[in-house]
């Protein structure tokens, strides 16, 4: 059957009901309240990544496309009609330019091949948030970093109820090779909990929110919440104590299997602590101001924008600080007919600098930034303590290669948008090779984490608040 | 003495001289120095290889480059086209000099039966095991993150991580279906679900084969539905008559699952609408309802005279399907529930609980419970009991602990500090997840833990069982999903301006073409040479109008024997065609690649990096397709892998991006004439057919690889090479079958041993 096209603001409201929780909260809305207005409320972190590059002349914002080498300089940004270019990529983000800074110079080295040959989609994506050169594997031992989503996570994950979001809107279930040896994994995850646990995106919007807000039938009753808990904390022992046995008795690469499970186990625990301690403080629920959706939808920008809900959402009610999302696989050959392309999108990047192909992928390019400014217009109109939800929020947006045609990894196209105290409004360029790790680094600084490094960081990004 | 010592001597000398074994110095090293050295030596390097060795000591250190060399050398991709070759004699010399050497080289090192990782239980196998083992359609696992894939499959233990967010989501299914399983809640209230057919669909469709329209007969309807709990539920069919004179009374028949559930008439021509509502006893889990009018009732009325071309309105048809329940639900009345408290000691005591979890756990561990386990799950039963919950919310407890146990997720096989055989309970769970993608039954289970299962009788009457079972349609949907890539057929996007005629209806018509010729050749032990040549497949309508096949009605598959040269085999479904394409347009490069890769086991390297992948795309308006990558192939640097590709997918290009036959690609005529860098050479399609049917040895040995890889749970690495070697080698001997595959597979050194470690420190929990 040709499948139905899914109302995105559709379904469970009409009940009357307020949603409960997720089973696992049972367990109160620990930290699920919205922030009292005009109270001081934490910086968060959501990062959108866009697959195959990007056509750069028509991204890079400023009258003199291509970085000036050897030292960092800045222009403002305008609207269109001012004199500074935006450019037809850059063109839905108008509304918001002085809530941006544009970057170029920036290069991911670890994504170039390294003498690993060929697989510069799977690198780029692997290398996007760790400054890592994956290891070349098409499965026994993968190894990357962690990601700096993860490295705030981990920090700040505790204040929350999730550490972090991973969301995608693209099924990772393709077969075959992914790309040219290396393991699906690096191709279809952006965050990485340690050198050897990727995090997988959730696709489905539908299952988003109720791991947010819960599917509707947990209990109500305090105290068969108090039970609930009592019983999963004995079921999460039981078999933290058959993950330990059974440890012992196995080799390393199982027993790394085995860590990956106890970690899981730690998280939820910690979780139920926290649940527990504020089981009392009798918050009222945080009642979410978008509909359960009823699934995936068939078309891209709408599927891209729930999931930008479920991150507004997730923020707005204080269910965590980090999200990233993959608004397509690293090498993804989506189409687009709705926009007149049905071409395959990985399939095109190859362009040979044939003007139809390029048109068709700048639109491509410019309607994943549609989706962007959607975002920053969610985040913008959301009210949040002292100020609004995009003041608190750093968006990070780009994509691990710039040329998609020639697979290139310096320069890449990278944007931050909403808060962070820096000089928005501009352009900022950098000498060639400056590591994008620098710029991550400055942004766990405002997210009150502070590395040392990061993968092949050099230091912290310069000239953020002044030029 | 001498003079015979001098006799013999000389006797001997002529056949010394002449069968003087060849040495790398004399065999090797003159062909490499003359015909290969040009490009591969120290300072070139070209492909990253220096040939140049001054001993075989130095060129054997790592002998992996001689089998790439002895290949390409062999199949004559080596040395370029354009540069001078070796003599016959020359190539025989080295080669088989090589093979020997590797061959003594392969068989001095020690067996390995190579690492597998502890395999977590993946998408698939979750939902399976669930299914077998507790009787549940729980469907939990389409919510979980997808399973990664490395190797080409999704089950290989490395790859197969476990997020937090996926531990978050075991722990919310164990929930949801130890809730499912024991019902602690009220019975459920009977709820009232309308199913609403589309009637725009419904009114494309014209005629009962119309190829393009709605993928039923005229006025039909399908939908599936998910019933919560086993329990009887109304099923309610209703249809509309639009028709002005209301004659001929038509039947429409109600089916559930396929099971015919009745046939009644539509006669109530006041208000149009007809109703039927049939009572049946329904399992948990999705079903499926259909709905349909006779294959000769045809509406002939008239098209819609304003609008030129346009469909008629259908005048009757199925509107919707309601469900009604569940009625009087009885949560004790459910199968799996009755299957679970089974036990012979007095029901709801303790003695029984501890019963009902030795056998659970014995069943969803896939080997017998320690009677320490069994006192541990015992404890939160004796908690549940102890907060003043019933019995049943005690073993609610206990199966959702056993369902979120590492023994549960992960298939886990104890380390060893030396080689070991398989016990015979790990040998079971390998093979049934092998072939079945699920846990081993009891059958299976008990022959293990009585050890009878080492005995090979036992084994093979196991595998014959096995893959006779239903079950082992997991192998066409795991296995060959993937060794097919047919799963990326799914998402497959063909361009609806260009090939309007690619519908939902099709694609379901090409998968299931595919799915079921694989479990043919499953269950009735074809040869594995089918998929190369069989004159046979499965068509309905659709798929057969297609295929520009006559004689086939109706939307049921049905196997069909095929008399035209072009449509032999795997390779000329529609479904491979279509997912070795791209959307707007073929690929001869995508399609070659795909037959080096799955049929023949010999995948080119990829591109290397600087050198940007063959563009193929601008292609069709000035010069045929063909013209243009001969054109690229001019560069000796591509040549030498597209020489091998491009034929290939070129002897394919009379099938369309989605697998019809064509003989004009726009305005060009399609030459699918071609010839292998070998020397053999091909007319068309069936020409080549003809090729690869011949070269069934190398198909045979690259899908002994393939199975071998889903088997193990890992890639597979150079000391693998004799098993699969030995696996082909005892399938051609058993007239190809694909049984004997199976069979030779799980008597293979690397599926029945595990290789030795280091055991790790546990970690005491704190």
């Amino acid at each position: 059957m040709t499948p139905r096209k899914l109302n995105r603001r559709a379904v469970l409201r009409g009940v009357g009901t307020i949603i409960g929780l997720p089973f696992l909260d049972a367990m109160v809305p620990a930290f699920g309240s919205p922030a009292r207005e005009g109270s001081k409320q934490p910086l968060r972190l959501a990062v959108a990544y866009v697959p195959n590059g990007i056509i750069m002349d028509q991204w890079t914002p400023g009258e003199a496309p291509g970085a000036t080498p050897g030292e960092a300089n800045a222009e403002a940004i305008g609207e269109r009609g001012s004199a500074f270019r935006m450019p037809r990529i850059m063109e839905p983000l108008a509304p918001f330019h002085n809530d941006l800074v544009v970057f170029s110079g920036l290069t991911h080295n670890n994504g170039r091949a390294l003498k690993d040959g060929p697989g510069d989609h799977a690198r780029a994506a692997a290398s996007f948030l760790t400054g890592v050169h994956p290891r070349k594997t098409a499965g026994a031992d993968i190894q990357n970093g962690v990601s700096f989503d993860q490295v705030a996570a981990q920090a700040l994950g505790k204040q929350t109820r999730f550490a972090s979001l991973e969301l995608g809107c693209e099924q990772a279930g393709i077969v075959g090779n992914c790309d040219s040896g290396y393991s699906c994994a690096y191709s279809n995850s952006l965050a990485w909990r340690s050198e050897t646990t990727p995090l997988p995106p959730e696709v489905n919007p539908r299952l988003v929110f109720e791991r947010l807000f819960g599917t509707g039938d947990e209990p109500r009753d305090p105290a068969q919440r108090e039970k609930q808990r009592l019983y999963n904390r004995s079921v999460l022992d039981l078999v933290g104590q058959d993950a330990a046995r059974l440890a012992s008795r196995l080799g390393t690469s199982d027993k790394r299997k085995l860590d990956e499970y106890l970690t899981g186990i730690r998280e939820i625990e910690t979780r139920l602590d926290a649940a527990e301690k504020r089981a009392r403080d009798d918050k009222p629920d945080f009642v979410p101001s978008v509909d359960k959706p009823s699934g995936i939808p068939v078309e891209f920008q709408e599927h891209a924008r729930l999931m930008f809900d479920m991150q507004v959402l997730a923020f707005q009610a204080g269910l965590t600080r980090v999200a990233t999302l993959m608004l397509g696989r690293e090498g993804s050959n989506r189409t687009y007919p709705e926009i007149g392309v049905p071409d395959a999108h990985h399939g095109m990047t190859h362009h040979k600098g044939e003007p139809e192909k390029i048109e068709k992928i700048t639109k491509i390019n410019r309607y994943h930034v549609e989706q962007l400014a959607y975002f920053l217009d969610r985040l913008k109109s959301t009210r949040d303590g002292d100020g609004t939800l995009l003041e608190h929020t750093m968006v990070l947006y780009g994509s691990g290669l710039a040329d998609g045609n020639r697979h290139t990894h310096h320069d890449l196209p990278v944007a931050v948008a909403g808060g962070g105290a820096w000089k928005k409004g501009r352009h900022l360029r950098y000498p060639v090779e400056t590591p994008l790790t620098n710029l991550f680094l400055v942004m766990l600084d405002r997210m009150g984490v502070r590395p040392e490094t990061l993968g092949d960081s050099t230091g912290r990004l310069e000239h953020l608040t002044d030029l | 003495m001498i003079p015979w010592l001098g006799v013999k001597w000389i006797a001997l000398l002529p056949a010394v001289l002449l069968a003087a074994p060849d040495t790398f110095e004399t065999a090797v090293a003159p062909v490499t120095t003359r015909y290969c050295g040009a490009c591969h030596n120290a300072k070139a390097r070209a492909g990253n290889l220096n040939l140049a060795f001054s001993s075989a000591r130095e060129a054997f250190v790592d002998p992996e480059i001689w089998e790439e060399v002895v290949a390409k050398l062999a199949n004559g991709q080596m040395p370029p086209k354009g540069l001078p070759r070796p003599t016959g004699a020359e190539l025989r010399a080295a080669t088989s000099y090589l093979t020997a050497e590797l061959t003594r080289l392969a068989r001095s090192r020690k067996p390995d039966p190579g690492r597998v990782t502890a395999r977590r239980l993946n998408r698939a196998e979750y939902d399976a095991t669930i299914r077998d083992v507790l009787g549940l359609e729980a469907d939990a696992a389409s919510g979980f993150p997808a399973d990664d894939a490395g190797y080409g499959f999704d089950n290989i233990g490395d790859v197969l991580s476990l997020s937090p967010l996926l531990m978050e989501k075991y722990l919310a299914a164990a929930d949801r279906i130890s809730r499912q399983l024991i019902w602690t809640g009220p019975a459920l209230r009977p709820t009232l679900h309308r199913i609403l057919s589309n009637r725009e669909e419904q009114a494309r469709r014209v005629q009962p084969d119309d190829p393009d329209g709605y993928p039923y007969p005229p006025g039909a309807f399908e939908a599936r539905h998910r019933f919560p709990v086993d329990a009887e539920y109304s099923l309610i069919i209703k249809v509309t008559d639009r028709r002005a004179d209301k004659t001929p009374i038509v039947p429409v028949s109600f089916f559930l699952d396929g099971e015919k559930l009745g046939t009644f008439n539509v006669q109530d021509g006041e208000y149009q609408q007809g109703e039927w509502e049939v009572r049946r006893f329904v399992a948990a889990g999705e079903h499926t309802l259909y709905g349909a009018f006779p294959d000769d009732y045809i509406q002939s009325g008239p098209r819609d005279p304003q609008i030129p071309g346009s469909p008629i309105e259908r005048r009757i048809f199925v509107d919707l399907f309601e469900v009604r329940g569940p009625n009087n639900h009885d949560p004790s009345r459910s199968s799996a529930y009755q299957r679970l408290m089974r036990c012979d000691s007095d029901p709801a005591t303790e003695d029984c609980a501890r019963k009902i979890a030795a056998r659970t756990g014995r069943a969803l561990y896939r080997r017998p419970l320690e009677a320490a386990e069994t006192d541990r799950l015992l404890n939160l039963y004796r908690l549940a009991r102890t907060q003043g919950d019933s019995f049943d919310h005690g073993v609610q407890l206990m199966v959702k602990a056993m369902l979120v146990s590492p023994q549960f997720l992960f298939r886990v096989e104890p380390a060893s500090r030396d080689n070991r055989s398989l016990t015979p309970v790990e040998l079971a769970s390998r093979l049934a997840y092998f072939l079945w993608g699920s846990a081993p039954d009891e059958p299976l289970l008990s022959a293990a833990e009585t050890g009878r299962l080492a005995e090979t009788a036992v084994l093979d009457a196991e595998i014959k069982r096995l893959l006779a079972d239903p079950r082992s349609g997991s192998l066409a949907g795991n296995f060959a999903g993937q060794w097919l890539q047919l799963r990326n057929l799914k998402t497959a996007q063909p361009d609806p301006a260009r090939f309007p005629a690619f519908n939902e209806g099709l694609r379901e018509a090409m998968m299931a073409e595919t799915r079921l010729f694989f479990e043919n050749v499953v269950r009735e032990d074809r040869p594995v040479t089918d998929f190369l040549d069989a004159n046979y497949t499965y068509l309905n309508a659709r798929l057969a109008r297609h295929y520009g096949v006559e004689g086939v009605s109706g939307r049921q598959m049905r196997r069909v024997e095929l008399n035209r040269p072009e449509r032999r085999g795997v390779l000329t479904h529609a479904s491979i065609l279509t997912i070795s394409s791209y959307p707007t347009r073929t690929s001869p490069v995508l399609r070659g690649l795909w037959v080096l890769d799955n049929f023949l086991g010999a995948p080119p390297p990829p591109p290397p990096g600087d050198v940007p992948p063959l563009d193929e795309q601008k292609i069709g308006l000035d010069a045929p397709l063909r013209k243009q990558l001969e054109q690229h192939r001019a560069n000796a640097a591509c040549a030498v892998c597209h020489d091998r590709i491009d034929p290939i997918g070129f002897a394919l290009e009379n099938y369309d991006p989605i697998g019809r036959w064509r003989s004009q690609d726009g305005k060009f005529p399609i030459d699918a004439a071609g010839n292998l860098p070998d020397g053999r050479s091909f007319q068309d399609a069936a020409g080549f057919m003809k090729i690869l049917a011949a070269d069934r040895d190398a198909f045979t040995r690259a899908l002994a690889g393939k199975l071998l890889t889903y088997a193990l749970g890992r890639g597979l690495e150079r000391y693998d090479r004799e098993a699969v070697d030995s696996i082909a080698e005892a399938t051609r001997r058993d007239g190809y079958r694909f049984g004997a595959m199976v069979r030779a597979i799980v008597q293979s050194m690397p599926f029945r041993m595990r290789r030795g470690e280091i055991i790790a420190k546990g970690q005491e929990r704190q």
